[in-house]
């Protein structure tokens, strides 16, 4: 029997878990656990109430574990050990339970099963926590340096955002010039700002700031280190590239995306006339008076929305996600078309309008000042040709008109292309960046943790992450900025302990350890006259590869050790076991 | 202490904005003006596009933003001005409200939500259900500490002289606490009978019923709990006795001063000594009030409750001396002799045998001196209640005629109007505008009175009008009998060469005190004020005793209130803040009546159990809280503090972030919807609630009558896109949250059919319309057009009438069991009020403008001053999360930036 003294608390999660799980004979069965000295369950264990009940608990009771069962620990993971922390009990000590998304939610129509399941599950975690030691996290000093990837109007804003608190940057950017997608830009919605004096403006802030430092020509070649020490080598394109070694706390990237490009014969794409909405947009950009294509005046515009966007599943890599910028675009440029004619006509082909937020003001206006609006049903797309008469003519069904068959002949067919990924390889590769279902680069967490990826210390903003506008994009480069300020200016950032340990007197130097690493963690130290592996804790992410391979079992995960494990598994099947 | 930022609001905005500037290293200074942080999100049920629990995101950075080192979080407060000052810094006035519970000593238990007797409609539920006015808002509140709701004091309890808690044991009549009622009425006085019977009260005049549909009959509602007491109690309850604290305090006249005076002092270890004049204790209530309105055995009840604390009562004993009294040993004495003296007419034949004082009369009547009237015409001068009172004694006593003669009309008569009308219908006659000028006698015995018509002139100084006698209008009316009720006033002959008196006899007082001239002689009731009410001498008694206190315990007189009541809470707003008003008549005033009146028996009979329940069920709880008291014995933490005062502070910051977040739109203001009117109408943050983890009913139902529905329509844009209501904005989020509830329905009610109603579905964002169409694949059925109108049709179902643009466009009419209105965001224009000097610009929407949106998100028209969330305009959770970001990196960049300058 244990002889230590830990605390169990189960909780309801509101219904979430109690629906599903008896959360009372989960407590009832569990109180008698070896080394369990109070057993409790709780409405919200979250709630600042049970945390400060658990607090409590862990003082006057004299408690050296603790167990939540609970939701995943990638919500409360921190919370508990914090609470941990300010009782006094090292948070290392404490173990979550996920009870939730791998037990209620997973069998909702099972309540006795459920129930049995969460019983095993809490029983390993007080197995697990029956053997854990305390342990110190361990602490690396930060740099007060950010290297920005991407001078497009994120990266920039980014860039000043960070040096205005103190922290220097480095400043990357592939292509010759910094502006992006932006500097390429007239007149932006929804303020008219123009887009090239916004870049120009940035660009002048830029260089009022000496700890700001742009490369043009230049992207990531490497990269080693940890959150708040990297170091990376950029490859400057050049006569003869360079490499140059920045050392920074955190990486913010800001690569930004790509129009989509439609295939070819897409509704008509290839066709003389067939424009996507950035050509578009440039056309109408350079013209000074009434725009013209091909020399002859613009008469009639067709408009033909979700081109690349909220594609239908048999597509093949279809682009199922809405690109959220382009109704908002689309009805912008019209606005200017009609400004600079106002005798266009202007057909808008859409499925829904989406101009969110005030932006409904946009299509009230394009509107009023005569643009038509026909809206065809998600599987029957328009079909663009060309007529006998060369002009394009584009037919389509119009549900506002309960299905009347319609033909529209266009000067120019706008194919209002939505946002796809930037294909950025190396970034992955590189940086090893996870992405979402939609090929962008993923968050953790679109609430908890909107600009941080599972690479800690490596920050994204902006179109690389998902479509947004420009201001959009500012706003969430200005989030990465405080995120990574909040890690910088404090100094140091704690690492998990959790990390590879190796018993160096069991050690025999094999070095198979070293070359599976995928972190580059592990090296060969010369101990004692004997050639033993050693961890670099800064740069060890605790994945565990290397333990099953140590032919001398002389490797352990710390928190996770073999004896845990195996604990745990025992406990796990336990009753099984006896019932067999 | 000083803070470098100031954020307003805690919502998801706030506390993201607090959080990240806390771990830059910045200290910051949250305010939020409801009792926990957390704003709209906590309420919410999931979030989309993951389907998160909104406590879950919510709730680890609720306990961080009031455990962060960094970060002070300060509840329940509310910003009252932003002032730039120089050197770009902030002055900031924040108003700290009294939550009447310790903050620091409360420990969330619940108990006082538990024993708590007022119920109003829970905002945190959207009014669906009712929460106590002592209350945590929501199981997740950080911090969770209970607060107490007190809007007022109610007109009932403001307004009563004696401070008796009306609405206290209203409240606790309610809920069939009658032993905790008449305790709590004790607290104040022990004439708990007397006043139940023969109070005037004032309270009822204020009752916000009063002028509706008839006041509560709170009067009767303290008969009703001192009967049901006494019935059980004839003797008080043994009570454990104070320490003697070895003063003495004695005591002139008993009263209802007196007692009440006694009772307090008593209670706290004094050792009291009533002299009382006459032979028998009570005072007015006993020598004045005749016992067919206040029966003997109810004062002597009364009188119980002071003696029992082992208060002496000597009767027959005049104090003649104050100086005597100090030699005696008494350390304080009170003077409440009352008015025993009656005024005289001044008129020829007024000492004729026959003609009496009405107190003379009263007196020994009530003493039980044996006095028949029969076959007698008494006349009764005077309009006051004394004079009522004499003429129903002189009818019970046998009396052929009883003729009331006033001077004036009926409209300026005192007597209270019922008292006129239970005179009348007992036979007696009233003449107005009429006034004896002699009495004739014979043989030094009364024959009879000439009386005079009057005709009423100008206003004199009070401002009624002066009664002029018309010449020659005299006539002669035979009577065995006057009684002459023009008046009492005090008789302080005694006292005249030793304490300051005034003009008119009364003694002469510091009207907060009660104290006279010579500092350990305090004097109150009838003797100070002139002839009064009952109650008013009940209230002078328990501020004599509160400073009689004061004074024997070396404290300072001045400075300490006497009176926390908070001020009387305004009526138009109490009935504006009720749901649903019901007409609830009052229970009908009744009378015992016989043919003929002829003997001393109680006429008012009391209220039944039933109707006294009904009738405290009318009461609207005006101020909220009752003041029941019931809650400070219950709190096992002692932390009920009803005294505790708004308190105000100042800060000074280096720049301000707002986040004060939205306001939904008032579904009512679509009328064509019939939100309010129909009942199985509901909003989208109800039917929110509905599906929250803290769901009030535990399942999906319609209000209407708890059906769970099977056929749920939602109306997407009420209120947004449409300019029939001034709000051609999209709100952003209704699409998304009513899709997150369909997917959510469709769970917890898989037999239920959801039908979308909308015009264009915006799932803009990322994930959002991949949820879409998950939706869709779970079966809600999305329908293209625009609802016009809902009506009810029978059991509670919805008839919608709406274009069917997917079907021909046909106006078409759908059937369903619930409909949810899927309301939009408005402005929160509260924020706008904050700014003194340089104010704070909104734009054309009244959401607060942002100047720079392209470059600089969430920078306002005042430099240093930042907006986060949906302050500046609808946003869902995630855009507001790094908005908030947005705002946190600039206000620390300007922060910095003006530390360098300086």
């Amino acid at each position: 029997m244990s002889d230590r003294r830990i605390g169990v608390y189960i909780c309801h999660c509101g219904g979430n878990i109690s629906d599903y799980v008896d959360v009372d004979r989960v407590r009832k069965a569990v109180e008698g656990e070896g080394g369990v000295a109070v057993a409790k369950t709780a409405m919200f264990a979250c709630s600042d109430a049970t945390q400060q009940e658990m607090a409590s608990d862990i003082q006057e009771q004299h408690l050296d574990g603790l167990v939540v069962a609970s939701c995943s620990p990638k919500l409360h993971l921190h919370t508990f050990r914090d609470v941990a922390r300010r009782a006094g009990l090292n948070p290392f000590q404490y173990t979550q339970v996920n009870v939730r998304e791998q037990c209620s939610w997973a069998h909702t129509d099972d309540r006795e099963g459920a129930t049995d399941k969460a019983i095993r599950l809490v029983r390993g975690a007080i197995a697990r926590t029956a053997l854990t030691e305390p342990l110190e996290p361990i602490i690396i000093e930060t740099v007060p340096r950010v290297l920005v990837v991407g001078a497009g109007i994120s990266g920039l804003r980014a860039a000043i955002g960070l040096a205005d608190l103190g922290i220097s940057v480095y400043l990357v950017e592939k292509s010759p010039l910094a502006g992006g997608w932006i500097g390429k830009l007239g007149k932006m919605y929804p303020h008219g700002k123009d887009g090239k004096s916004l870049i120009a403006q940035l660009i002048n802030e830029l260089k009022k700031r000496e700890n700001i430092t742009l490369y043009t020509n230049a992207e990531i070649a490497e990269k080693s280190g940890s959150i708040g020490n990297f170091d990376v080598n950029l490859r400057v394109r050049g006569q003869e590239d360079t490499t140059i070694s920045v050392n920074v706390g955190s990486i913010i990237v800001a690569t930004g995306f790509d129009a989509y490009q439609p295939e070819e014969e897409e509704f008509g794409f290839g066709l003389d006339g067939v424009l996507t909405l950035p050509q578009f947009k440039e056309l109408l950009d350079s013209s000074a008076g009434r725009p013209v294509f091909n020399g002859r005046e613009i008469k009639n515009v067709a408009y033909i929305y979700c081109v690349g966007s909220r594609q239908q599943p048999e597509v093949e890599n279809a682009n199922r996600y809405c690109s959220r910028y382009c109704c908002n675009a689309a009805v912008h440029a019209s606005i200017i078309a009609l400004e600079k004619n106002p005798g266009m006509h202007q057909y808008h082909l859409y499925r829904d309008m989406r101009t969110y937020g005030k932006f409904e003001l946009m299509y009230s206006q394009a509107r009023e000042m005569g643009s038509y609006f026909l809206k065809f049903a998600d599987d029957g797309p328009p079909v663009v040709e060309r007529g006998y008469d060369g002009k394009l003519q584009v037919s389509l069904k119009d549900l506002l008109t309960f299905g009347e068959e319609i033909e529209i002949k266009a000067d120019v067919v706008v194919l209002v292309t939505g946002m796809v990924p930037r294909k950025s390889p190396e970034l992955v590769d590189v940086l090893k960046l996870p992405l979402g279902r939609d090929r962008f680069f993923n968050e953790i967490h679109p609430k908890l943790r909107p600009v941080e990826t599972m690479v800690d210390g490596v920050y994204i903003c902006g179109s690389c992450q998902g479509p947004k506008n420009s201001i959009e994009s500012v706003a969430s480069a200005l989030s990465a900025v405080t995120q990574s300020a909040s890690i910088l200016k404090k100094g140091y950032v704690d690492l998990e302990p959790l990390i590879a340990s190796v018993h160096q007197d069991l050690c025999n130097g094999c070095g198979e350890c070293v070359a599976t690493c995928p972190y580059a963690a592990i090296e060969m130290e010369q101990q004692q006259g004997r050639s033993v592996a050693a961890i670099n804790r800064a740069l060890c992410k605790g994945c565990g590869g290397c333990v099953p391979l140590c032919p001398a079992n002389a490797i352990d995960l710390k928190g996770y050790t073999d004896a845990q494990v195996r604990s745990m598994i025992d406990a796990l099947l336990k009753e099984t076991c006896q019932n067999e | 202490m000083d803070y470098d930022m100031l954020v307003v609001g805690s919502g998801i905005g706030g506390m993201e904005s607090a959080l990240k500037l806390g771990d830059m290293g910045y200290k910051v200074l949250m305010v939020e003006k409801e009792p926990s942080v957390g704003g709209k999100m906590i309420l919410l049920s999931k979030v989309f596009p993951t389907l998160d629990c909104a406590s879950c995101i919510s709730t680890p950075k609720m306990a961080a933003s009031i455990h962060h080192p960094n970060v002070t979080a300060m509840v329940y407060s509310e910003v009252e001005q932003i002032e730039k000052k120089a050197e770009g810094k902030f002055q900031i006035k924040i108003r700290k409200k009294p939550t009447f519970v310790n903050s620091s000593t409360c420990t969330g238990c619940r108990q006082c939500e538990m024993v708590c007797n007022v119920a109003v409609p829970d905002q945190y539920n959207s009014d669906m259900v009712s929460r106590r006015a002592a209350y945590i808002a929501f199981p997740q509140a950080v911090p969770k500490k209970a607060v107490i709701e007190k809007q007022g004091s109610s007109p009932c309890y403001h307004t009563c002289p004696a401070g008796i808690k009306a609405h206290g044991y209203i409240a606790l009549v309610r809920a069939g606490k009658y032993e905790e009622a008449y305790e709590l009425v004790q607290e104040t006085t022990p004439l708990v009978g007397s006043l139940g019977r023969a109070c005037y009260a004032p309270c009822e005049g204020e009752c916000s019923r009063y002028e509706i549909e008839g006041s509560l009959p709170i009067r009767k509602l303290k008969r009703f709990i001192a009967d049901k007491y006494y019935a059980g109690n004839a003797e008080p309850k043994a009570v454990v006795r104070v320490e003697p604290n070895g003063k003495k305090v004695a005591i002139a006249g008993s009263g209802p001063a007196g007692l009440t005076a006694a009772f307090h002092l008593a209670r706290q270890g004094y050792g009291v000594k009533i002299f009382e004049a006459e032979k028998q204790p009570g005072g007015m209530l006993r020598l004045a009030i005749p016992s067919f309105r206040l029966p003997r055995e109810v004062v002597e009840r009364d009188i119980k409750n002071v003696t029992v604390l082992g208060v002496e009562i000597e009767t027959g004993v005049r104090v003649e001396n104050i100086g005597d009294l100090q030699q005696q040993g008494f350390d304080a004495v009170f003077l409440a002799t009352g008015t025993q003296g009656t005024r005289k007419m001044n008129v020829d034949g007024e000492d004729l045998d026959g003609v009496v004082s009405s107190l003379e009369f009263l007196r020994n009547v009530n003493l039980g001196k044996e006095l028949s009237l029969k076959d007698k015409t008494v006349i009764v001068v005077g309009g006051g209640n004394v004079a009522i009172d004499s003429a129903r004694v002189a009818v019970r006593l046998g009396a052929k005629k009883v003729i009331v003669q006033y001077r004036r009309s009926r409209e300026e008569m005192p007597a209270h109007h019922w008292e006129i009308e239970g005179a009348e219908k007992e036979g007696v006659e009233f003449q107005y505008l009429t006034a004896p000028v002699k009495f004739n006698g014979k043989g030094g015995k009364l024959a009879g009175a000439v009386s005079i018509r009057m005709e009423l002139g100008g206003a004199d100084a009070g401002g009624r009008r002066k009664p002029v006698p018309v010449e020659g209008s005299d006539y002669v009316t035979k009577a065995d009998m006057v009684i002459i009720a023009v008046g009492l006033a005090p008789d302080t002959k005694n006292f005249g060469s030793t304490i300051k008196l005034n003009m008119n006899e009364t003694i002469s007082v510091d009207p907060e005190t009660l104290q006279t001239d010579i500092p350990y002689v305090f004097a109150g009731g009838d003797v100070v004020t002139g002839s009064s009410m009952i109650v008013n001498a009940v209230g002078q008694g328990r501020r004599a005793a509160f400073f009689i206190n004061r004074y024997l315990t070396g404290q300072d007189l001045k400075g300490e209130e006497y009176d926390y009541r908070l001020p009387a809470v305004d009526k138009q707003q109490v009935i504006d803040r009720q749901q649903q008003y019901s007409v609830l008549p009052p229970v009908e005033n009744k009378e015992v009546w016989h043919e003929k009146v002829s003997d001393f028996r109680e006429i008012e009979p009391p209220l039944t159990e039933e109707e006294a329940r009904y009738s405290a069920g009318r009461c609207l709880d005006c101020g909220v809280c009752s003041e029941c008291s019931q809650c400070i014995s219950e709190c096992p933490a002692n932390a009920i503090d009803m005294s505790m005062k708004e308190e105000k502070l100042e800060v000074e910051v280096n720049s301000v972030i707002v986040s004060t977040g939205f306001k939904l739109f008032p579904a009512d203001a679509k009328p064509q919807y019939g939100y309010g009117k129909h009942k199985n109408v509901i909003t989208g943050m109800q039917m929110d609630r509905l599906l929250a983890p803290t769901r009030p009913y535990n399942t999906v139902l319609r209000p209407g009558d708890g059906k769970v529905p099977d056929n749920i329509a939602y109306i997407l844009c009420t209120g947004s896109r449409d300019q029939t209501v001034n709000n051609q904005l999209c709100s952003r989020v209704c699409c998304m949250y009513s899709v997150k509830q369909n997917q959510l329905i469709m769970g917890a009610l898989p037999l239920a059919d959801v039908t979308v109603y909308y015009i264009d579905i915006r799932a803009f964002s990322k994930g959002y319309d991949e949820f879409y169409e998950q939706a869709r694949g779970m079966g809600a059925n999305f329908v293209k057009g625009r609802v016009a109108r809902v009506e009810e049709v029978e059991d509670g179902n919805l008839a919608l009438y709406y274009e069917d643009i997917d079907n021909g466009g046909k106006v078409t009419r759908a059937e369903h069991d619930l409909v949810v209105l899927s309301v939009g965001l408005l402005p929160n224009t509260e924020v706008f009020d904050f700014f003194a000097g340089e104010q704070l610009e909104a734009d054309e929407f009244q959401f607060v403008r942002e100047v720079d949106e392209d470059i600089n998100p969430g920078r306002t028209s005042i430099e240093g001053v930042f907006v986060a969330g949906t302050a500046s305009g609808a946003r869902d959770i995630p855009d507001s999360i790094l908005h908030a970001g947005s705002a946190a990196a600039q206000a620390a960049a300007y922060v910095e930036r003006t530390r360098m300058q300086q």
